[in-house]
Formats: structure tokens, C-alpha cells, sequence
């Protein structure tokens, strides 16, 4: 253990100096706007951070992540109507999450790499499908399919669920850099750079993955619950949609996949787009697609890939390792 | 008794049988994408989807809000039009995206296939609004009826057009030239490159000639049910169905895997209104889900495959 704390260091006090500017913010007098911008951005990081760990480090392209993102948030909601405390159903809705982890894993995982991804794929789209169909409350339904609006939510000020968004934020990062290595993260890799050769070097090889897809998906549940606590309202469709795969991809390709900066630069972009993009609402998917497309044919390595390659960045490196 | 549940039960199987053949058109672009390039384009269901809104232009005139009056053609035969755009389309994202994309990674040709499917949704949505259209033509609603059954006329004309492509692409690959250099190119690569077929060339035909099924696939999906700029996702969820449960790469296969598909929904809405459930509508297509889901469980090389 003592060991892993010491390979954790590094730029911790520019880090620690940032995180506490976030954190005292809500209290300056900054417009509220920009508190739901940065509670986004957290949300998405959480988000990105895990579908990283997947893809970037495990080599499972997994689409599914709406489903625990949708289940997470119907969990919670359940919960809150049967008078739970709204903490207690953030926490089911991510062991939840977990435990669907676990049961699509039997499917799932005996695919690979592009059918994995399509395998996944289905998941979501069915989750879609039971919950327009299944009414797991006999409260009020509002709009066409099974929406429920998230009681007790009210109580929850500005602050405290921003503070929750930058929580998972920091708890994720901080996640994937005791992952990374870790053990397990020094397992994984040797996983994803040839799987053959990891298993016959003794490494169980279904177990890591394993384990990164239930981590994933507890992460990644509770985002998706913090998400509905701000939004106080759940529906199918949106729920269990492909546009949170999307803006995983997007943050996680833009930033840089396999790196620990990507996410992080990924959804400040991903965020900023939202931002910009408002007053082009009507055509913002052309847009995003158009620069997925375009970043992973010309830096396929994100942004983070892009500058560590230029000049300056290699002469700096050299200068400070001299 | 049980004659009864038995001619009860006609109605959904021949109707299941006649769908199957609309879900193996729309699967036919997919598994020869497939098959050649071992690629899994993500965005055929949206390129499907794009084939219907254009046959729904091609008939109603109706674009971007306004109306074109002059246009009205027939949704099959604007196919006359509509497949060689489609056709062109594949072409340039082969030519241009793809054959660079699988140079780069493994994922880096999902992502882009992903990218190219929110393209073509949103172009849909921009040029013909998000709301749920269909091709209703005269022939659209029409049933004819066979002894004690009544059979809608387009789920017979799916079939029909299903097995017509299915033969012409079989003959396509099996006696021309480019068919052979296809079959050639998806055995070894490399061996075909060095028999002096030009790869990269016969990759951009395949593509093409995927999206071509496509443009058909979209008109009579068009003609069947009504359809959003996003329902790509789930057909092409169904037609990655239809391969895996009939083993990739396989014709037989393909055939049949639309077919159970094609079954589990018609049976599966047909359990659902007997039992009186509400939603039967929803319901069917979750029968289908987790099929595919059983399926990949048990059998993820599919029922055909070795």
C-alpha cells in the first residue's frame, strides 16, 4: 500500500490548489450558469474517466454505458418513492448498476472487440423497451412513456449538488491513478497490449476485465444518480440513450484514450461545445459527429497525443527530466 | 382445441415470416460489410433510415419545411435515383474515411462509423424534422387475403424483394469479376493483393454495393413501419441480430437469422396480446433484444457459424 501512495504523487499541489478553487466557487458570487457548466463537466469526467478505463485501458469498447447510467437513475427514483433517503438510493443505484454489470457479463464477455461493442450495444436499447413497459410505481406517469419525476429532490440546494458532482469527479480520477497502478492496472495493460500473451504470463485475464466493467459501472452509476438528482425527473428514452455513449466518446477521444489527462480535456471541450453550440442546437450532432470523425482520422492520440508530440513539449519534457 | 390455437397462431407466423424477409434486406449491407472488411458499421441502420427519407422526399416532395410539388414519385421506383446516391455515398466513406481509419486502430473505424451515424441522423432530422413519418402510397395499407388470413400486401412485397436481392447478390459474387475479386479480397487479403487485385478499390465497391442494399432495405422499411430520424439504431441492433443469431459472414444464415427474428417479434407480440398485457407494440421489439441477447450468451458464434 505504502508503495502505490508513493507512486501516486506527483503534481499534487497545483492539483489540491485547483480542486479547492472548485470547491469554494458556488460560495463566491459566480452566475449560476456557469456552477451547472462546471457540475456538467464533473458529471461527464466521472463519466469518460470509466468508459476510458474500458476502452483506453481494459480494450472493451462497451456501449452499454447508458444502461447503468438509466438504471442507476431509476433505482434511485424508485427508492426515493418509497420514502428512502436520497444518499441511501444514490448508493443502491450504484450497487445496482454493479450487479447488472455482473449479469450482462455472462452474455457479453464472450465476445470480442467489435461484437463486445455491438453486444453491448443491444443492452441499453432492450433497457429501453422494459422500462417504457414496466410502471414500477403507481405514482403520477408523466409524458408519453414512464416517467417519473424524483421526490425529495427539492430539498437538495445548488451547492450541495454541485459539491456531489465535483466528489465523483475527484473520487474517479483518483480511481483510475490507483488503478493504473495498481496490480490490477499493470494487469490490464499487459491485457490490452496482446491478451494471448498476458494469459499464458499467468494472468487471468476474464477476471480484469471483469472487475474494470463492474468498477465502470459503479462509478459511472453514481454519476448518472447525481445527474438525476439535479434533473429530478427520469424517462426512458433519455435515460437509456445513445447520446451519453456519444458524449463519453466524444470527451474521451478529443482528450486523448489510454491517457489520464484525455477525459479531463475531452469534457472541458465536451462541456464548452454544449456551451457554444446552444445557439446551434439544430444542427450540433452534425457538428459533433463531424469532429469525431475528423479528430480520430488526423490525432487519433486526442488532443493530449497532439501536443506531447509537438516540439515544445518534447523539449520541455527533456529540460525536466535533465 | 388445439386446431384452434393452431390457425390462431397462422396469422403471426406468416407474418413473422414475411417481416424476417424485410430484417434480412436491411441485414444484407451489413454482413457483406462485414464479411469483406471484418468492420462493423455502426451507422447502416442511420444509412438506412437516410434511404427511406429520401424515397419519403422523392414522394412528397416535403423538405426543410417546404414542398416540393412536382415531385411524387413512387418510393420504389425513386430507388432509381436512391441507389446510386446511396451507392456513392458508401463509395466516399470507404474511400476516404474507413481505409484510413483501419489503418490507425481497432476502434478508430467504430468511432468513425459512430461519428458518421450522428451525421446522417441529424442531417434527417435538419431536412425532414424529428417527427415520425411514413411512406403511405396506395399500396402501403392494402391486405390481400389467403384462405382465413389476411396478409398485408407490403410484408409479402418485403419478402419478395428480400429473396430477389439475396439471389442477385449470390450470382453478383459468384460470376462477375468484381464479385469474385470480393470474395478473393475477404479470404486473405494480402494474397489477393498480390494476384493484382486492387484492394483498396474492391473494399470502396463492397461498401458501396452494402449501401445499395441499403437504399432498397430503406424504402421498404419506409413502406412497413413508420419511422424517426433515429430509428436507425434499432434496425441496425436487429440486423446485427440477424447476423449473429444466423452466424456471420453466412447467406443461409442470414436467411434464417431474419426469419426467428422475424418470428420472435410477431410470436412474442401475439403471446403478449393473448396474455391481455398492455403494450404489446413496445413489447415485441424486447422479445427481440433478448433474443439476441439469449443468443450471444449461448451461442456467440451463431447458430451457422463454426
Amino acid at each position: 500500500m505504502g508503495n502505490i501512495a508513493h507512486r501516486l504523487r506527483g503534481a499534487l499541489i497545483p492539483l489540491a490548489a485547483v480542486i479547492i478553487v472548485l470547491a469554494v466557487l458556488p460560495m463566491a458570487a459566480v452566475p449560476r450558469s456557469w456552477l451547472l457548466y462546471l457540475f456538467l463537466f464533473f458529471v461527464y469526467l466521472a463519466m469518460a474517466n470509466m468508459w476510458n478505463l474500458l476502452c483506453g485501458y481494459s480494450g472493451l469498447i462497451s456501449l452499454c454505458q447508458p444502461a447503468f447510467i438509466g438504471l442507476a437513475g431509476y433505482t434511485l427514483v424508485i427508492s426515493a418513492w418509497w420514502g428512502l433517503p436520497i444518499y441511501l438510493g444514490i448508493l443502491i443505484g450504484a450497487i445496482v448498476a454493479a450487479a447488472f454489470a455482473l449479469l450482462i457479463s455472462i452474455p457479453v464477455f464472450r465476445l470480442r472487440g467489435i461484437y463486445f461493442a455491438i453486444g453491448t450495444l443491444v443492452v441499453p436499447e432492450a433497457l429501453k423497451y422494459l422500462f417504457l413497459l414496466w410502471r414500477p410505481i403507481g405514482g403520477t406517469i408523466h409524458g408519453g412513456g414512464a416517467g417519473y419525476v424524483l421526490k425529495g429532490a427539492t430539498v437538495f440546494s445548488t451547492w450541495e449538488i454541485y459539491w456531489l458532482a465535483l466528489g465523483i469527479a475527484i473520487a474517479s480520477s483518483l480511481c483510475i491513478r490507483i488503478i493504473l497502478r495498481s496490480r490490477l492496472g499493470l494487469g490490464l495493460a499487459s491485457v490490452r497490449d496482446n491478451d494471448r500473451t498476458a494469459a499464458s504470463s499467468g494472468i487471468n485475464v476474464f477476471k480484469l476485465k471483469l472487475y474494470s466493467f463492474v468498477i465502470s459501472a459503479f462509478i459511472t452509476g453514481i454519476a448518472g444518480t447525481i445527474f438525476y438528482v439535479y434533473q429530478q425527473y427520469i424517462e426512458p428514452t433519455s435515460a437509456f440513450s445513445v447520446r451519453w455513449t456519444m458524449i463519453l466518446i466524444l470527451a474521451t477521444v478529443m482528450g486523448g484514450m489510454s491517457t489520464e489527462g484525455g477525459p479531463i480535456i475531452g469534457a472541458v471541450i465536451v462541456v464548452f461545445l454544449h456551451f457554444l453550440l446552444a445557439r446551434y442546437a439544430g444542427i450540433s450532432l452534425i457538428i459533433q459527429g463531424t469532429l469525431l470523425v475528423a479528430i480520430m482520422l488526423l490525432i487519433p492520440q486526442g488532443l493530449i497525443g497532439f501536443i506531447r508530440k509537438t516540439q515544445a513539449y518534447q523539449s520541455l519534457f527533456q529540460l525536466a527530466h535533465r | 382445441m388445439a386446431l384452434e390455437v393452431l390457425s390462431d397462431l397462422s396469422t403471426p407466423l406468416i407474418m413473422g415470416i414475411l417481416l424476417g424477409g424485410l430484417y434480412i434486406l436491411i441485414a444484407l449491407g451489413l454482413s457483406l460489410v462485414f464479411g469483406v472488411m471484418k468492420l462493423i458499421n455502426v451507422a447502416h441502420g442511420d444509412l438506412v433510415i437516410l434511404g427511406t427519407y429520401f424515397a419519403f422526399f422523392a414522394m412528397t416532395g416535403e423538405i426543410l419545411g417546404h414542398r416540393l410539388t412536382f415531385l411524387g414519385i413512387d418510393p420504389i421506383v425513386s430507388l432509381v435515383i436512391g441507389l446510386p446516391l446511396l451507392f456513392a455515398i458508401g463509395f466516399a466513406i470507404q474511400k476516404y474515411l474507413m481505409s484510413r481509419a483501419v489503418q490507425i486502430s481497432m476502434e478508430a473505424p467504430l468511432i468513425i462509423a459512430f461519428g458518421i451515424s450522428l451525421i446522417a441522423q441529424n442531417v434527417c432530422q435538419r431536412l425532414w424534422t424529428p417527427y415520425s413519418r411514413g411512406l403511405t402510397t396506395s399500396y402501403a395499407l392494402k391486405s390481400f387475403s389467403v384462405g382465413a388470413f389476411h396478409i398485408p400486401l407490403v410484408y409479402l412485397l418485403d419478402f419478395i424483394c428480400a429473396v430477389i436481392v439475396m439471389l442477385i447478390l449470390r450470382e453478383f459474387l459468384r460470376r462477375t469479376y468484381l464479385g469474385k475479386a470480393i470474395n478473393a479480397t475477404s479470404q486473405d487479403r494480402r494474397a489477393a493483393h498480390l494476384m493484382g487485385i486492387n484492394t483498396g478499390r474492391v473494399y470502396a465497391f463492397a461498401f458501396a454495393i452494402a449501401m445499395a442494399t441499403a437504399a432498397i432495405a430503406g424504402v421498404f422499411l419506409g413502406l412497413t413501419f413508420p419511422f424517426t430520424p433515429t430509428s436507425g439504431v434499432s434496425f441496425l441492433i436487429i440486423a446485427f441480430g440477424v447476423i449473429i443469431i444466423g452466424g456471420l459472414g453466412s447467406m443461409l444464415g442470414t436467411f434464417v437469422g431474419g426469419m426467428i427474428l422475424g418470428l420472435a417479434q410477431t410470436l412474442g407480440g401475439h403471446v403478449l396480446n393473448e396474455l391481455g398485457l398492455p403494450g404489446a407494440a413496445t413489447g415485441q421489439y424486447l422479445f427481440l433484444y433478448v433474443m439476441v441477447l439469449v443468443v450471444l450468451g449461448l451461442r456467440p458464434q451463431g447458430i451457422f457459424g463454426r
